[in-house]
């Protein structure tokens, strides 16, 4: 604690020189009674040399010291900045993709399970018969298929896209990391590993989910067009269909409402997927490297700007 | 002393066979005994009016009098005979300990009650079943309800499925003298038998499977002549059997692809589901009419995949298993432990 006021009073120490140094020249400057146009100029002047120094102050701290210590030297009352982690497109893929979910559980579960009450009620009673149901359920599969075929599209097709499809890539990091996740959660080292923009975990839910679309979506297709198969195909379209069915929705229910909705630090819903938006303080406990990388791209894109501009004003 | 024996002798044998049922019988007996004895109709038909006694003395009714069951009759020599009610006796809490049950409810609410009821002269009343004076215990091979002889009794009426049914596999077991297997009342019931398309009848479509399954379950008795008992179990897991369980009636059951009357096991060409007609059984009118000689031919139609002979399907469902339960297991290890941390990490803030 000591040594951050230390640091912070350098660095207000600094600042004061600085600006003792820019009222300085100012003060020269109005002794000989400036026009309007040379206040102007001063006025100009002054607010680059302050650009220039906070983010060559900015980009040092950044560098030099650590992640942490730069949060630590900012003002509290700061109003936390949100970055985007989820783009509209995306955003939209995800509302399509769990509408048409929701309807393909509530409609197919209970053909797997139709010997219980439950089941009975919600095609029979809800639904209105099997005929029903089944019309229904294949309104869910179009909109399946449709989040499985745009989604092939904006990997291949969006620059986000492509970029995210290579970072989710599983690579030896994520082994590491859940190494360290488990030696966090033994208690055996203090903090847990440090997470790029996709960690291990989201890494398994995105392939689970693209194995799971695979599936689904084959032997779906296989059922809906049974006729022009052997048999065996329907029989065999339709034991992974529902076993497959199964592990999905558990994986959905379980895993994924705990990540997004029970777990404390969300509950009872993380928005994320409504505005896409994590605060500061979510992508530094998250997805630190992430954040420090953004931070770094944008400290140096402000140096190249004020370096140019200061190359063009010579 | 002799003489007077003799004439006690007399007067109780006289007495005993002044007994009026005997008296009865007897008198009837003056004109129904002939042979040729008959009414001649206007329209020049002849009806027979010979009784056999000996038909009644093996019957049921053997100790019955005439006049018990044709009330009707108080003088000789009589005109119309009413057509008998059996309901005189039969019914519940009779005196004379003739036999009774549910049968009258049901038979008026059957397909051939509500027939009478309606009006229809054809349909059938008790006597076109059991007989009228010939009413054999069911025991005696002469009955109208021996096993053997219930089709033929229901073939009288309904001849061309009879002539259907004596082709078909249950119809050569109950010929080839097989007790186990099924004659019309085994599947349609005997008093309380529905139209088909009504579903509390016992062959309807949405009661069928269950029908079958009294001998083609786990429990039933087929499995004495090796044919598999998981049939009905197999069935309920396929789609047509989860469409059957959700209140569908146009999903197949039982009889929609092994026919009804016309049951006959795979190896016989006849069969429906003979492998050269499946294609024909699957695509028809209603079902999957598109579907291609593949879809159909040669291949399991009942799958378990618990079972080993399902082949690809058994493993398919082994491997999910075994799949599912790992995930769970990692998934619900993992929950635990961030939970555990988290639960650690807070308590140590404090």
């Amino acid at each position: 604690m000591s040594e951050k006021k230390k640091n912070l009073d350098k660095r207000a120490s600094y600042i004061k020189g600085l600006s003792d140094n820019i009222v300085g020249s100012a003060v020269d400057i109005v002794k000989v009674k400036p026009t309007t146009q040379q206040i102007d100029e001063l006025t100009k002047e002054v607010t680059e040399r302050l650009q220039y120094e906070s983010s060559s102050l900015l980009n040092e701290s950044v560098t030099k010291l650590h992640p942490d210590s730069l949060s630590e030297m900012l003002p509290e009352e700061k109003v936390e900045r949100n970055f985007e982690r989820f783009g509209k497109n995306f955003r939209y893929q995800h509302m399509l993709m769990f509408v048409s979910i929701i309807i393909l559980i509530i409609t197919g579960m209970p053909l797997k399970f139709p010997e219980f009450d439950l089941s009975k009620f919600i095609v029979i009673d809800l639904l209105g018969g099997l005929s029903n149901s089944t019309f229904i359920h294949r309104i869910g599969a179009v909109g399946l298929i449709i989040v499985g075929i745009w989604h092939v599209i904006y990997t291949i097709g969006s620059k986000v896209g492509r970029r995210d499809f290579f970072l989710m890539v599983p690579n030896l990091k994520d082994a590491a990391d859940f190494m360290g996740t488990m030696r966090y959660y033994i208690g055996k080292s203090k903090h847990g590993p440090k997470f790029d923009r996709f960690s291990f975990i989201e890494k398994f839910d995105y392939w689970a989910v693209y194995w799971g679309m695979v599936i689904m979506i084959g032997s779906g297709a296989i059922m809906w067009y049974k006729e022009l198969f052997p048999k065996y195909f329907y029989d065999i379209g339709r034991e992974m269909h529902s076993d497959e069915g199964l592990l999905a929705t558990l994986s959905i229910v379980i895993w994924h409402f705990y990540n997004v909705h029970f777990n404390p630090e969300v509950f009872p819903m993380s928005w994320t997927w409504w505005h896409g938006q994590l605060t500061e303080s979510e992508m530094k406990h998250h997805h630190p490297l992430e954040y420090e990388a953004i931070i770094k791209k944008e400290s140096q894109e402000i140096i190249e700007q004020s370096d140019s501009k200061k190359a063009g004003d010579k | 002393m002799r003489q007077l024996c003799i004439i006690i002798t007399s007067i109780f044998v006289i007495l005993l066979f002044s007994n009026s049922d005997i008296q009865a019988l007897e008198k009837c007996q003056i004109c129904h005994s002939k042979k040729e004895i008959h009414k001649a109709e206007e329209t020049g038909r002849k009806i027979p009016l010979f009784i056999d006694e000996s038909i009644i003395a093996r019957s049921v009714h053997n100790d019955k009098d005439c006049t018990d069951c044709h009330a009707d009759i108080n003088e000789i020599p009589h005109t119309i005979v009413k057509k008998v009610n059996c309901r005189r006796c039969h019914y519940s809490g009779n005196p004379v300990g003739a036999p009774d049950g549910q049968m009258y409810d049901q038979y008026e609410h059957s397909v051939h009650g509500l027939a009478v009821i309606a009006g229809n002269k054809d349909a059938p009343v008790c006597q076109d079943c059991h007989g009228d004076h010939d009413v054999y215990s069911h025991k005696t091979i002469e009955s109208k309800f021996y096993w053997q002889n219930i089709p033929k009794t229901c073939g009288t009426c309904h001849i061309e499925i009879y002539a259907i049914y004596r082709e078909s596999t249950h119809g050569r077991a109950v010929a080839d003298g097989i007790k186990d297997a099924p004659t019309c009342t085994d599947c349609h019931g005997e008093h309380n038998i529905k139209r088909h398309d009504n579903d509390e009848s016992r062959v309807s479509s949405f009661r069928i499977s269950e029908t079958c399954t009294e001998c083609h379950g786990t429990q039933g008795v087929v499995n004495k002549y090796n044919i598999k008992t998981d049939r009905a179990a197999t069935f309920e897991h396929s789609f047509h059997g989860v469409g059957k369980q959700m209140g569908s009636k146009t999903v197949a059951n039982c009889a929609s692809c092994h026919d009804y009357h016309d049951i006959r096991g795979e190896d016989d060409p006849k069969s429906s589901v003979h492998p050269d007609n499946i294609p024909k059984t699957c695509g028809k009118e209603g079902c999957h009419p598109g579907a291609s000689a593949e879809f159909s031919s040669g291949q399991q139609i009942h799958i378990n995949p618990k079972s080993e002979e399902s082949g690809i399907i058994y493993y398919i469902s082994k491997g999910f298993l075994v799949l599912t339960v790992l995930v769970l297991i990692g998934l619900f290890a993992f929950i635990i432990m961030d939970l555990v941390r988290r639960a650690k990490n807070a308590r140590a803030k404090r």
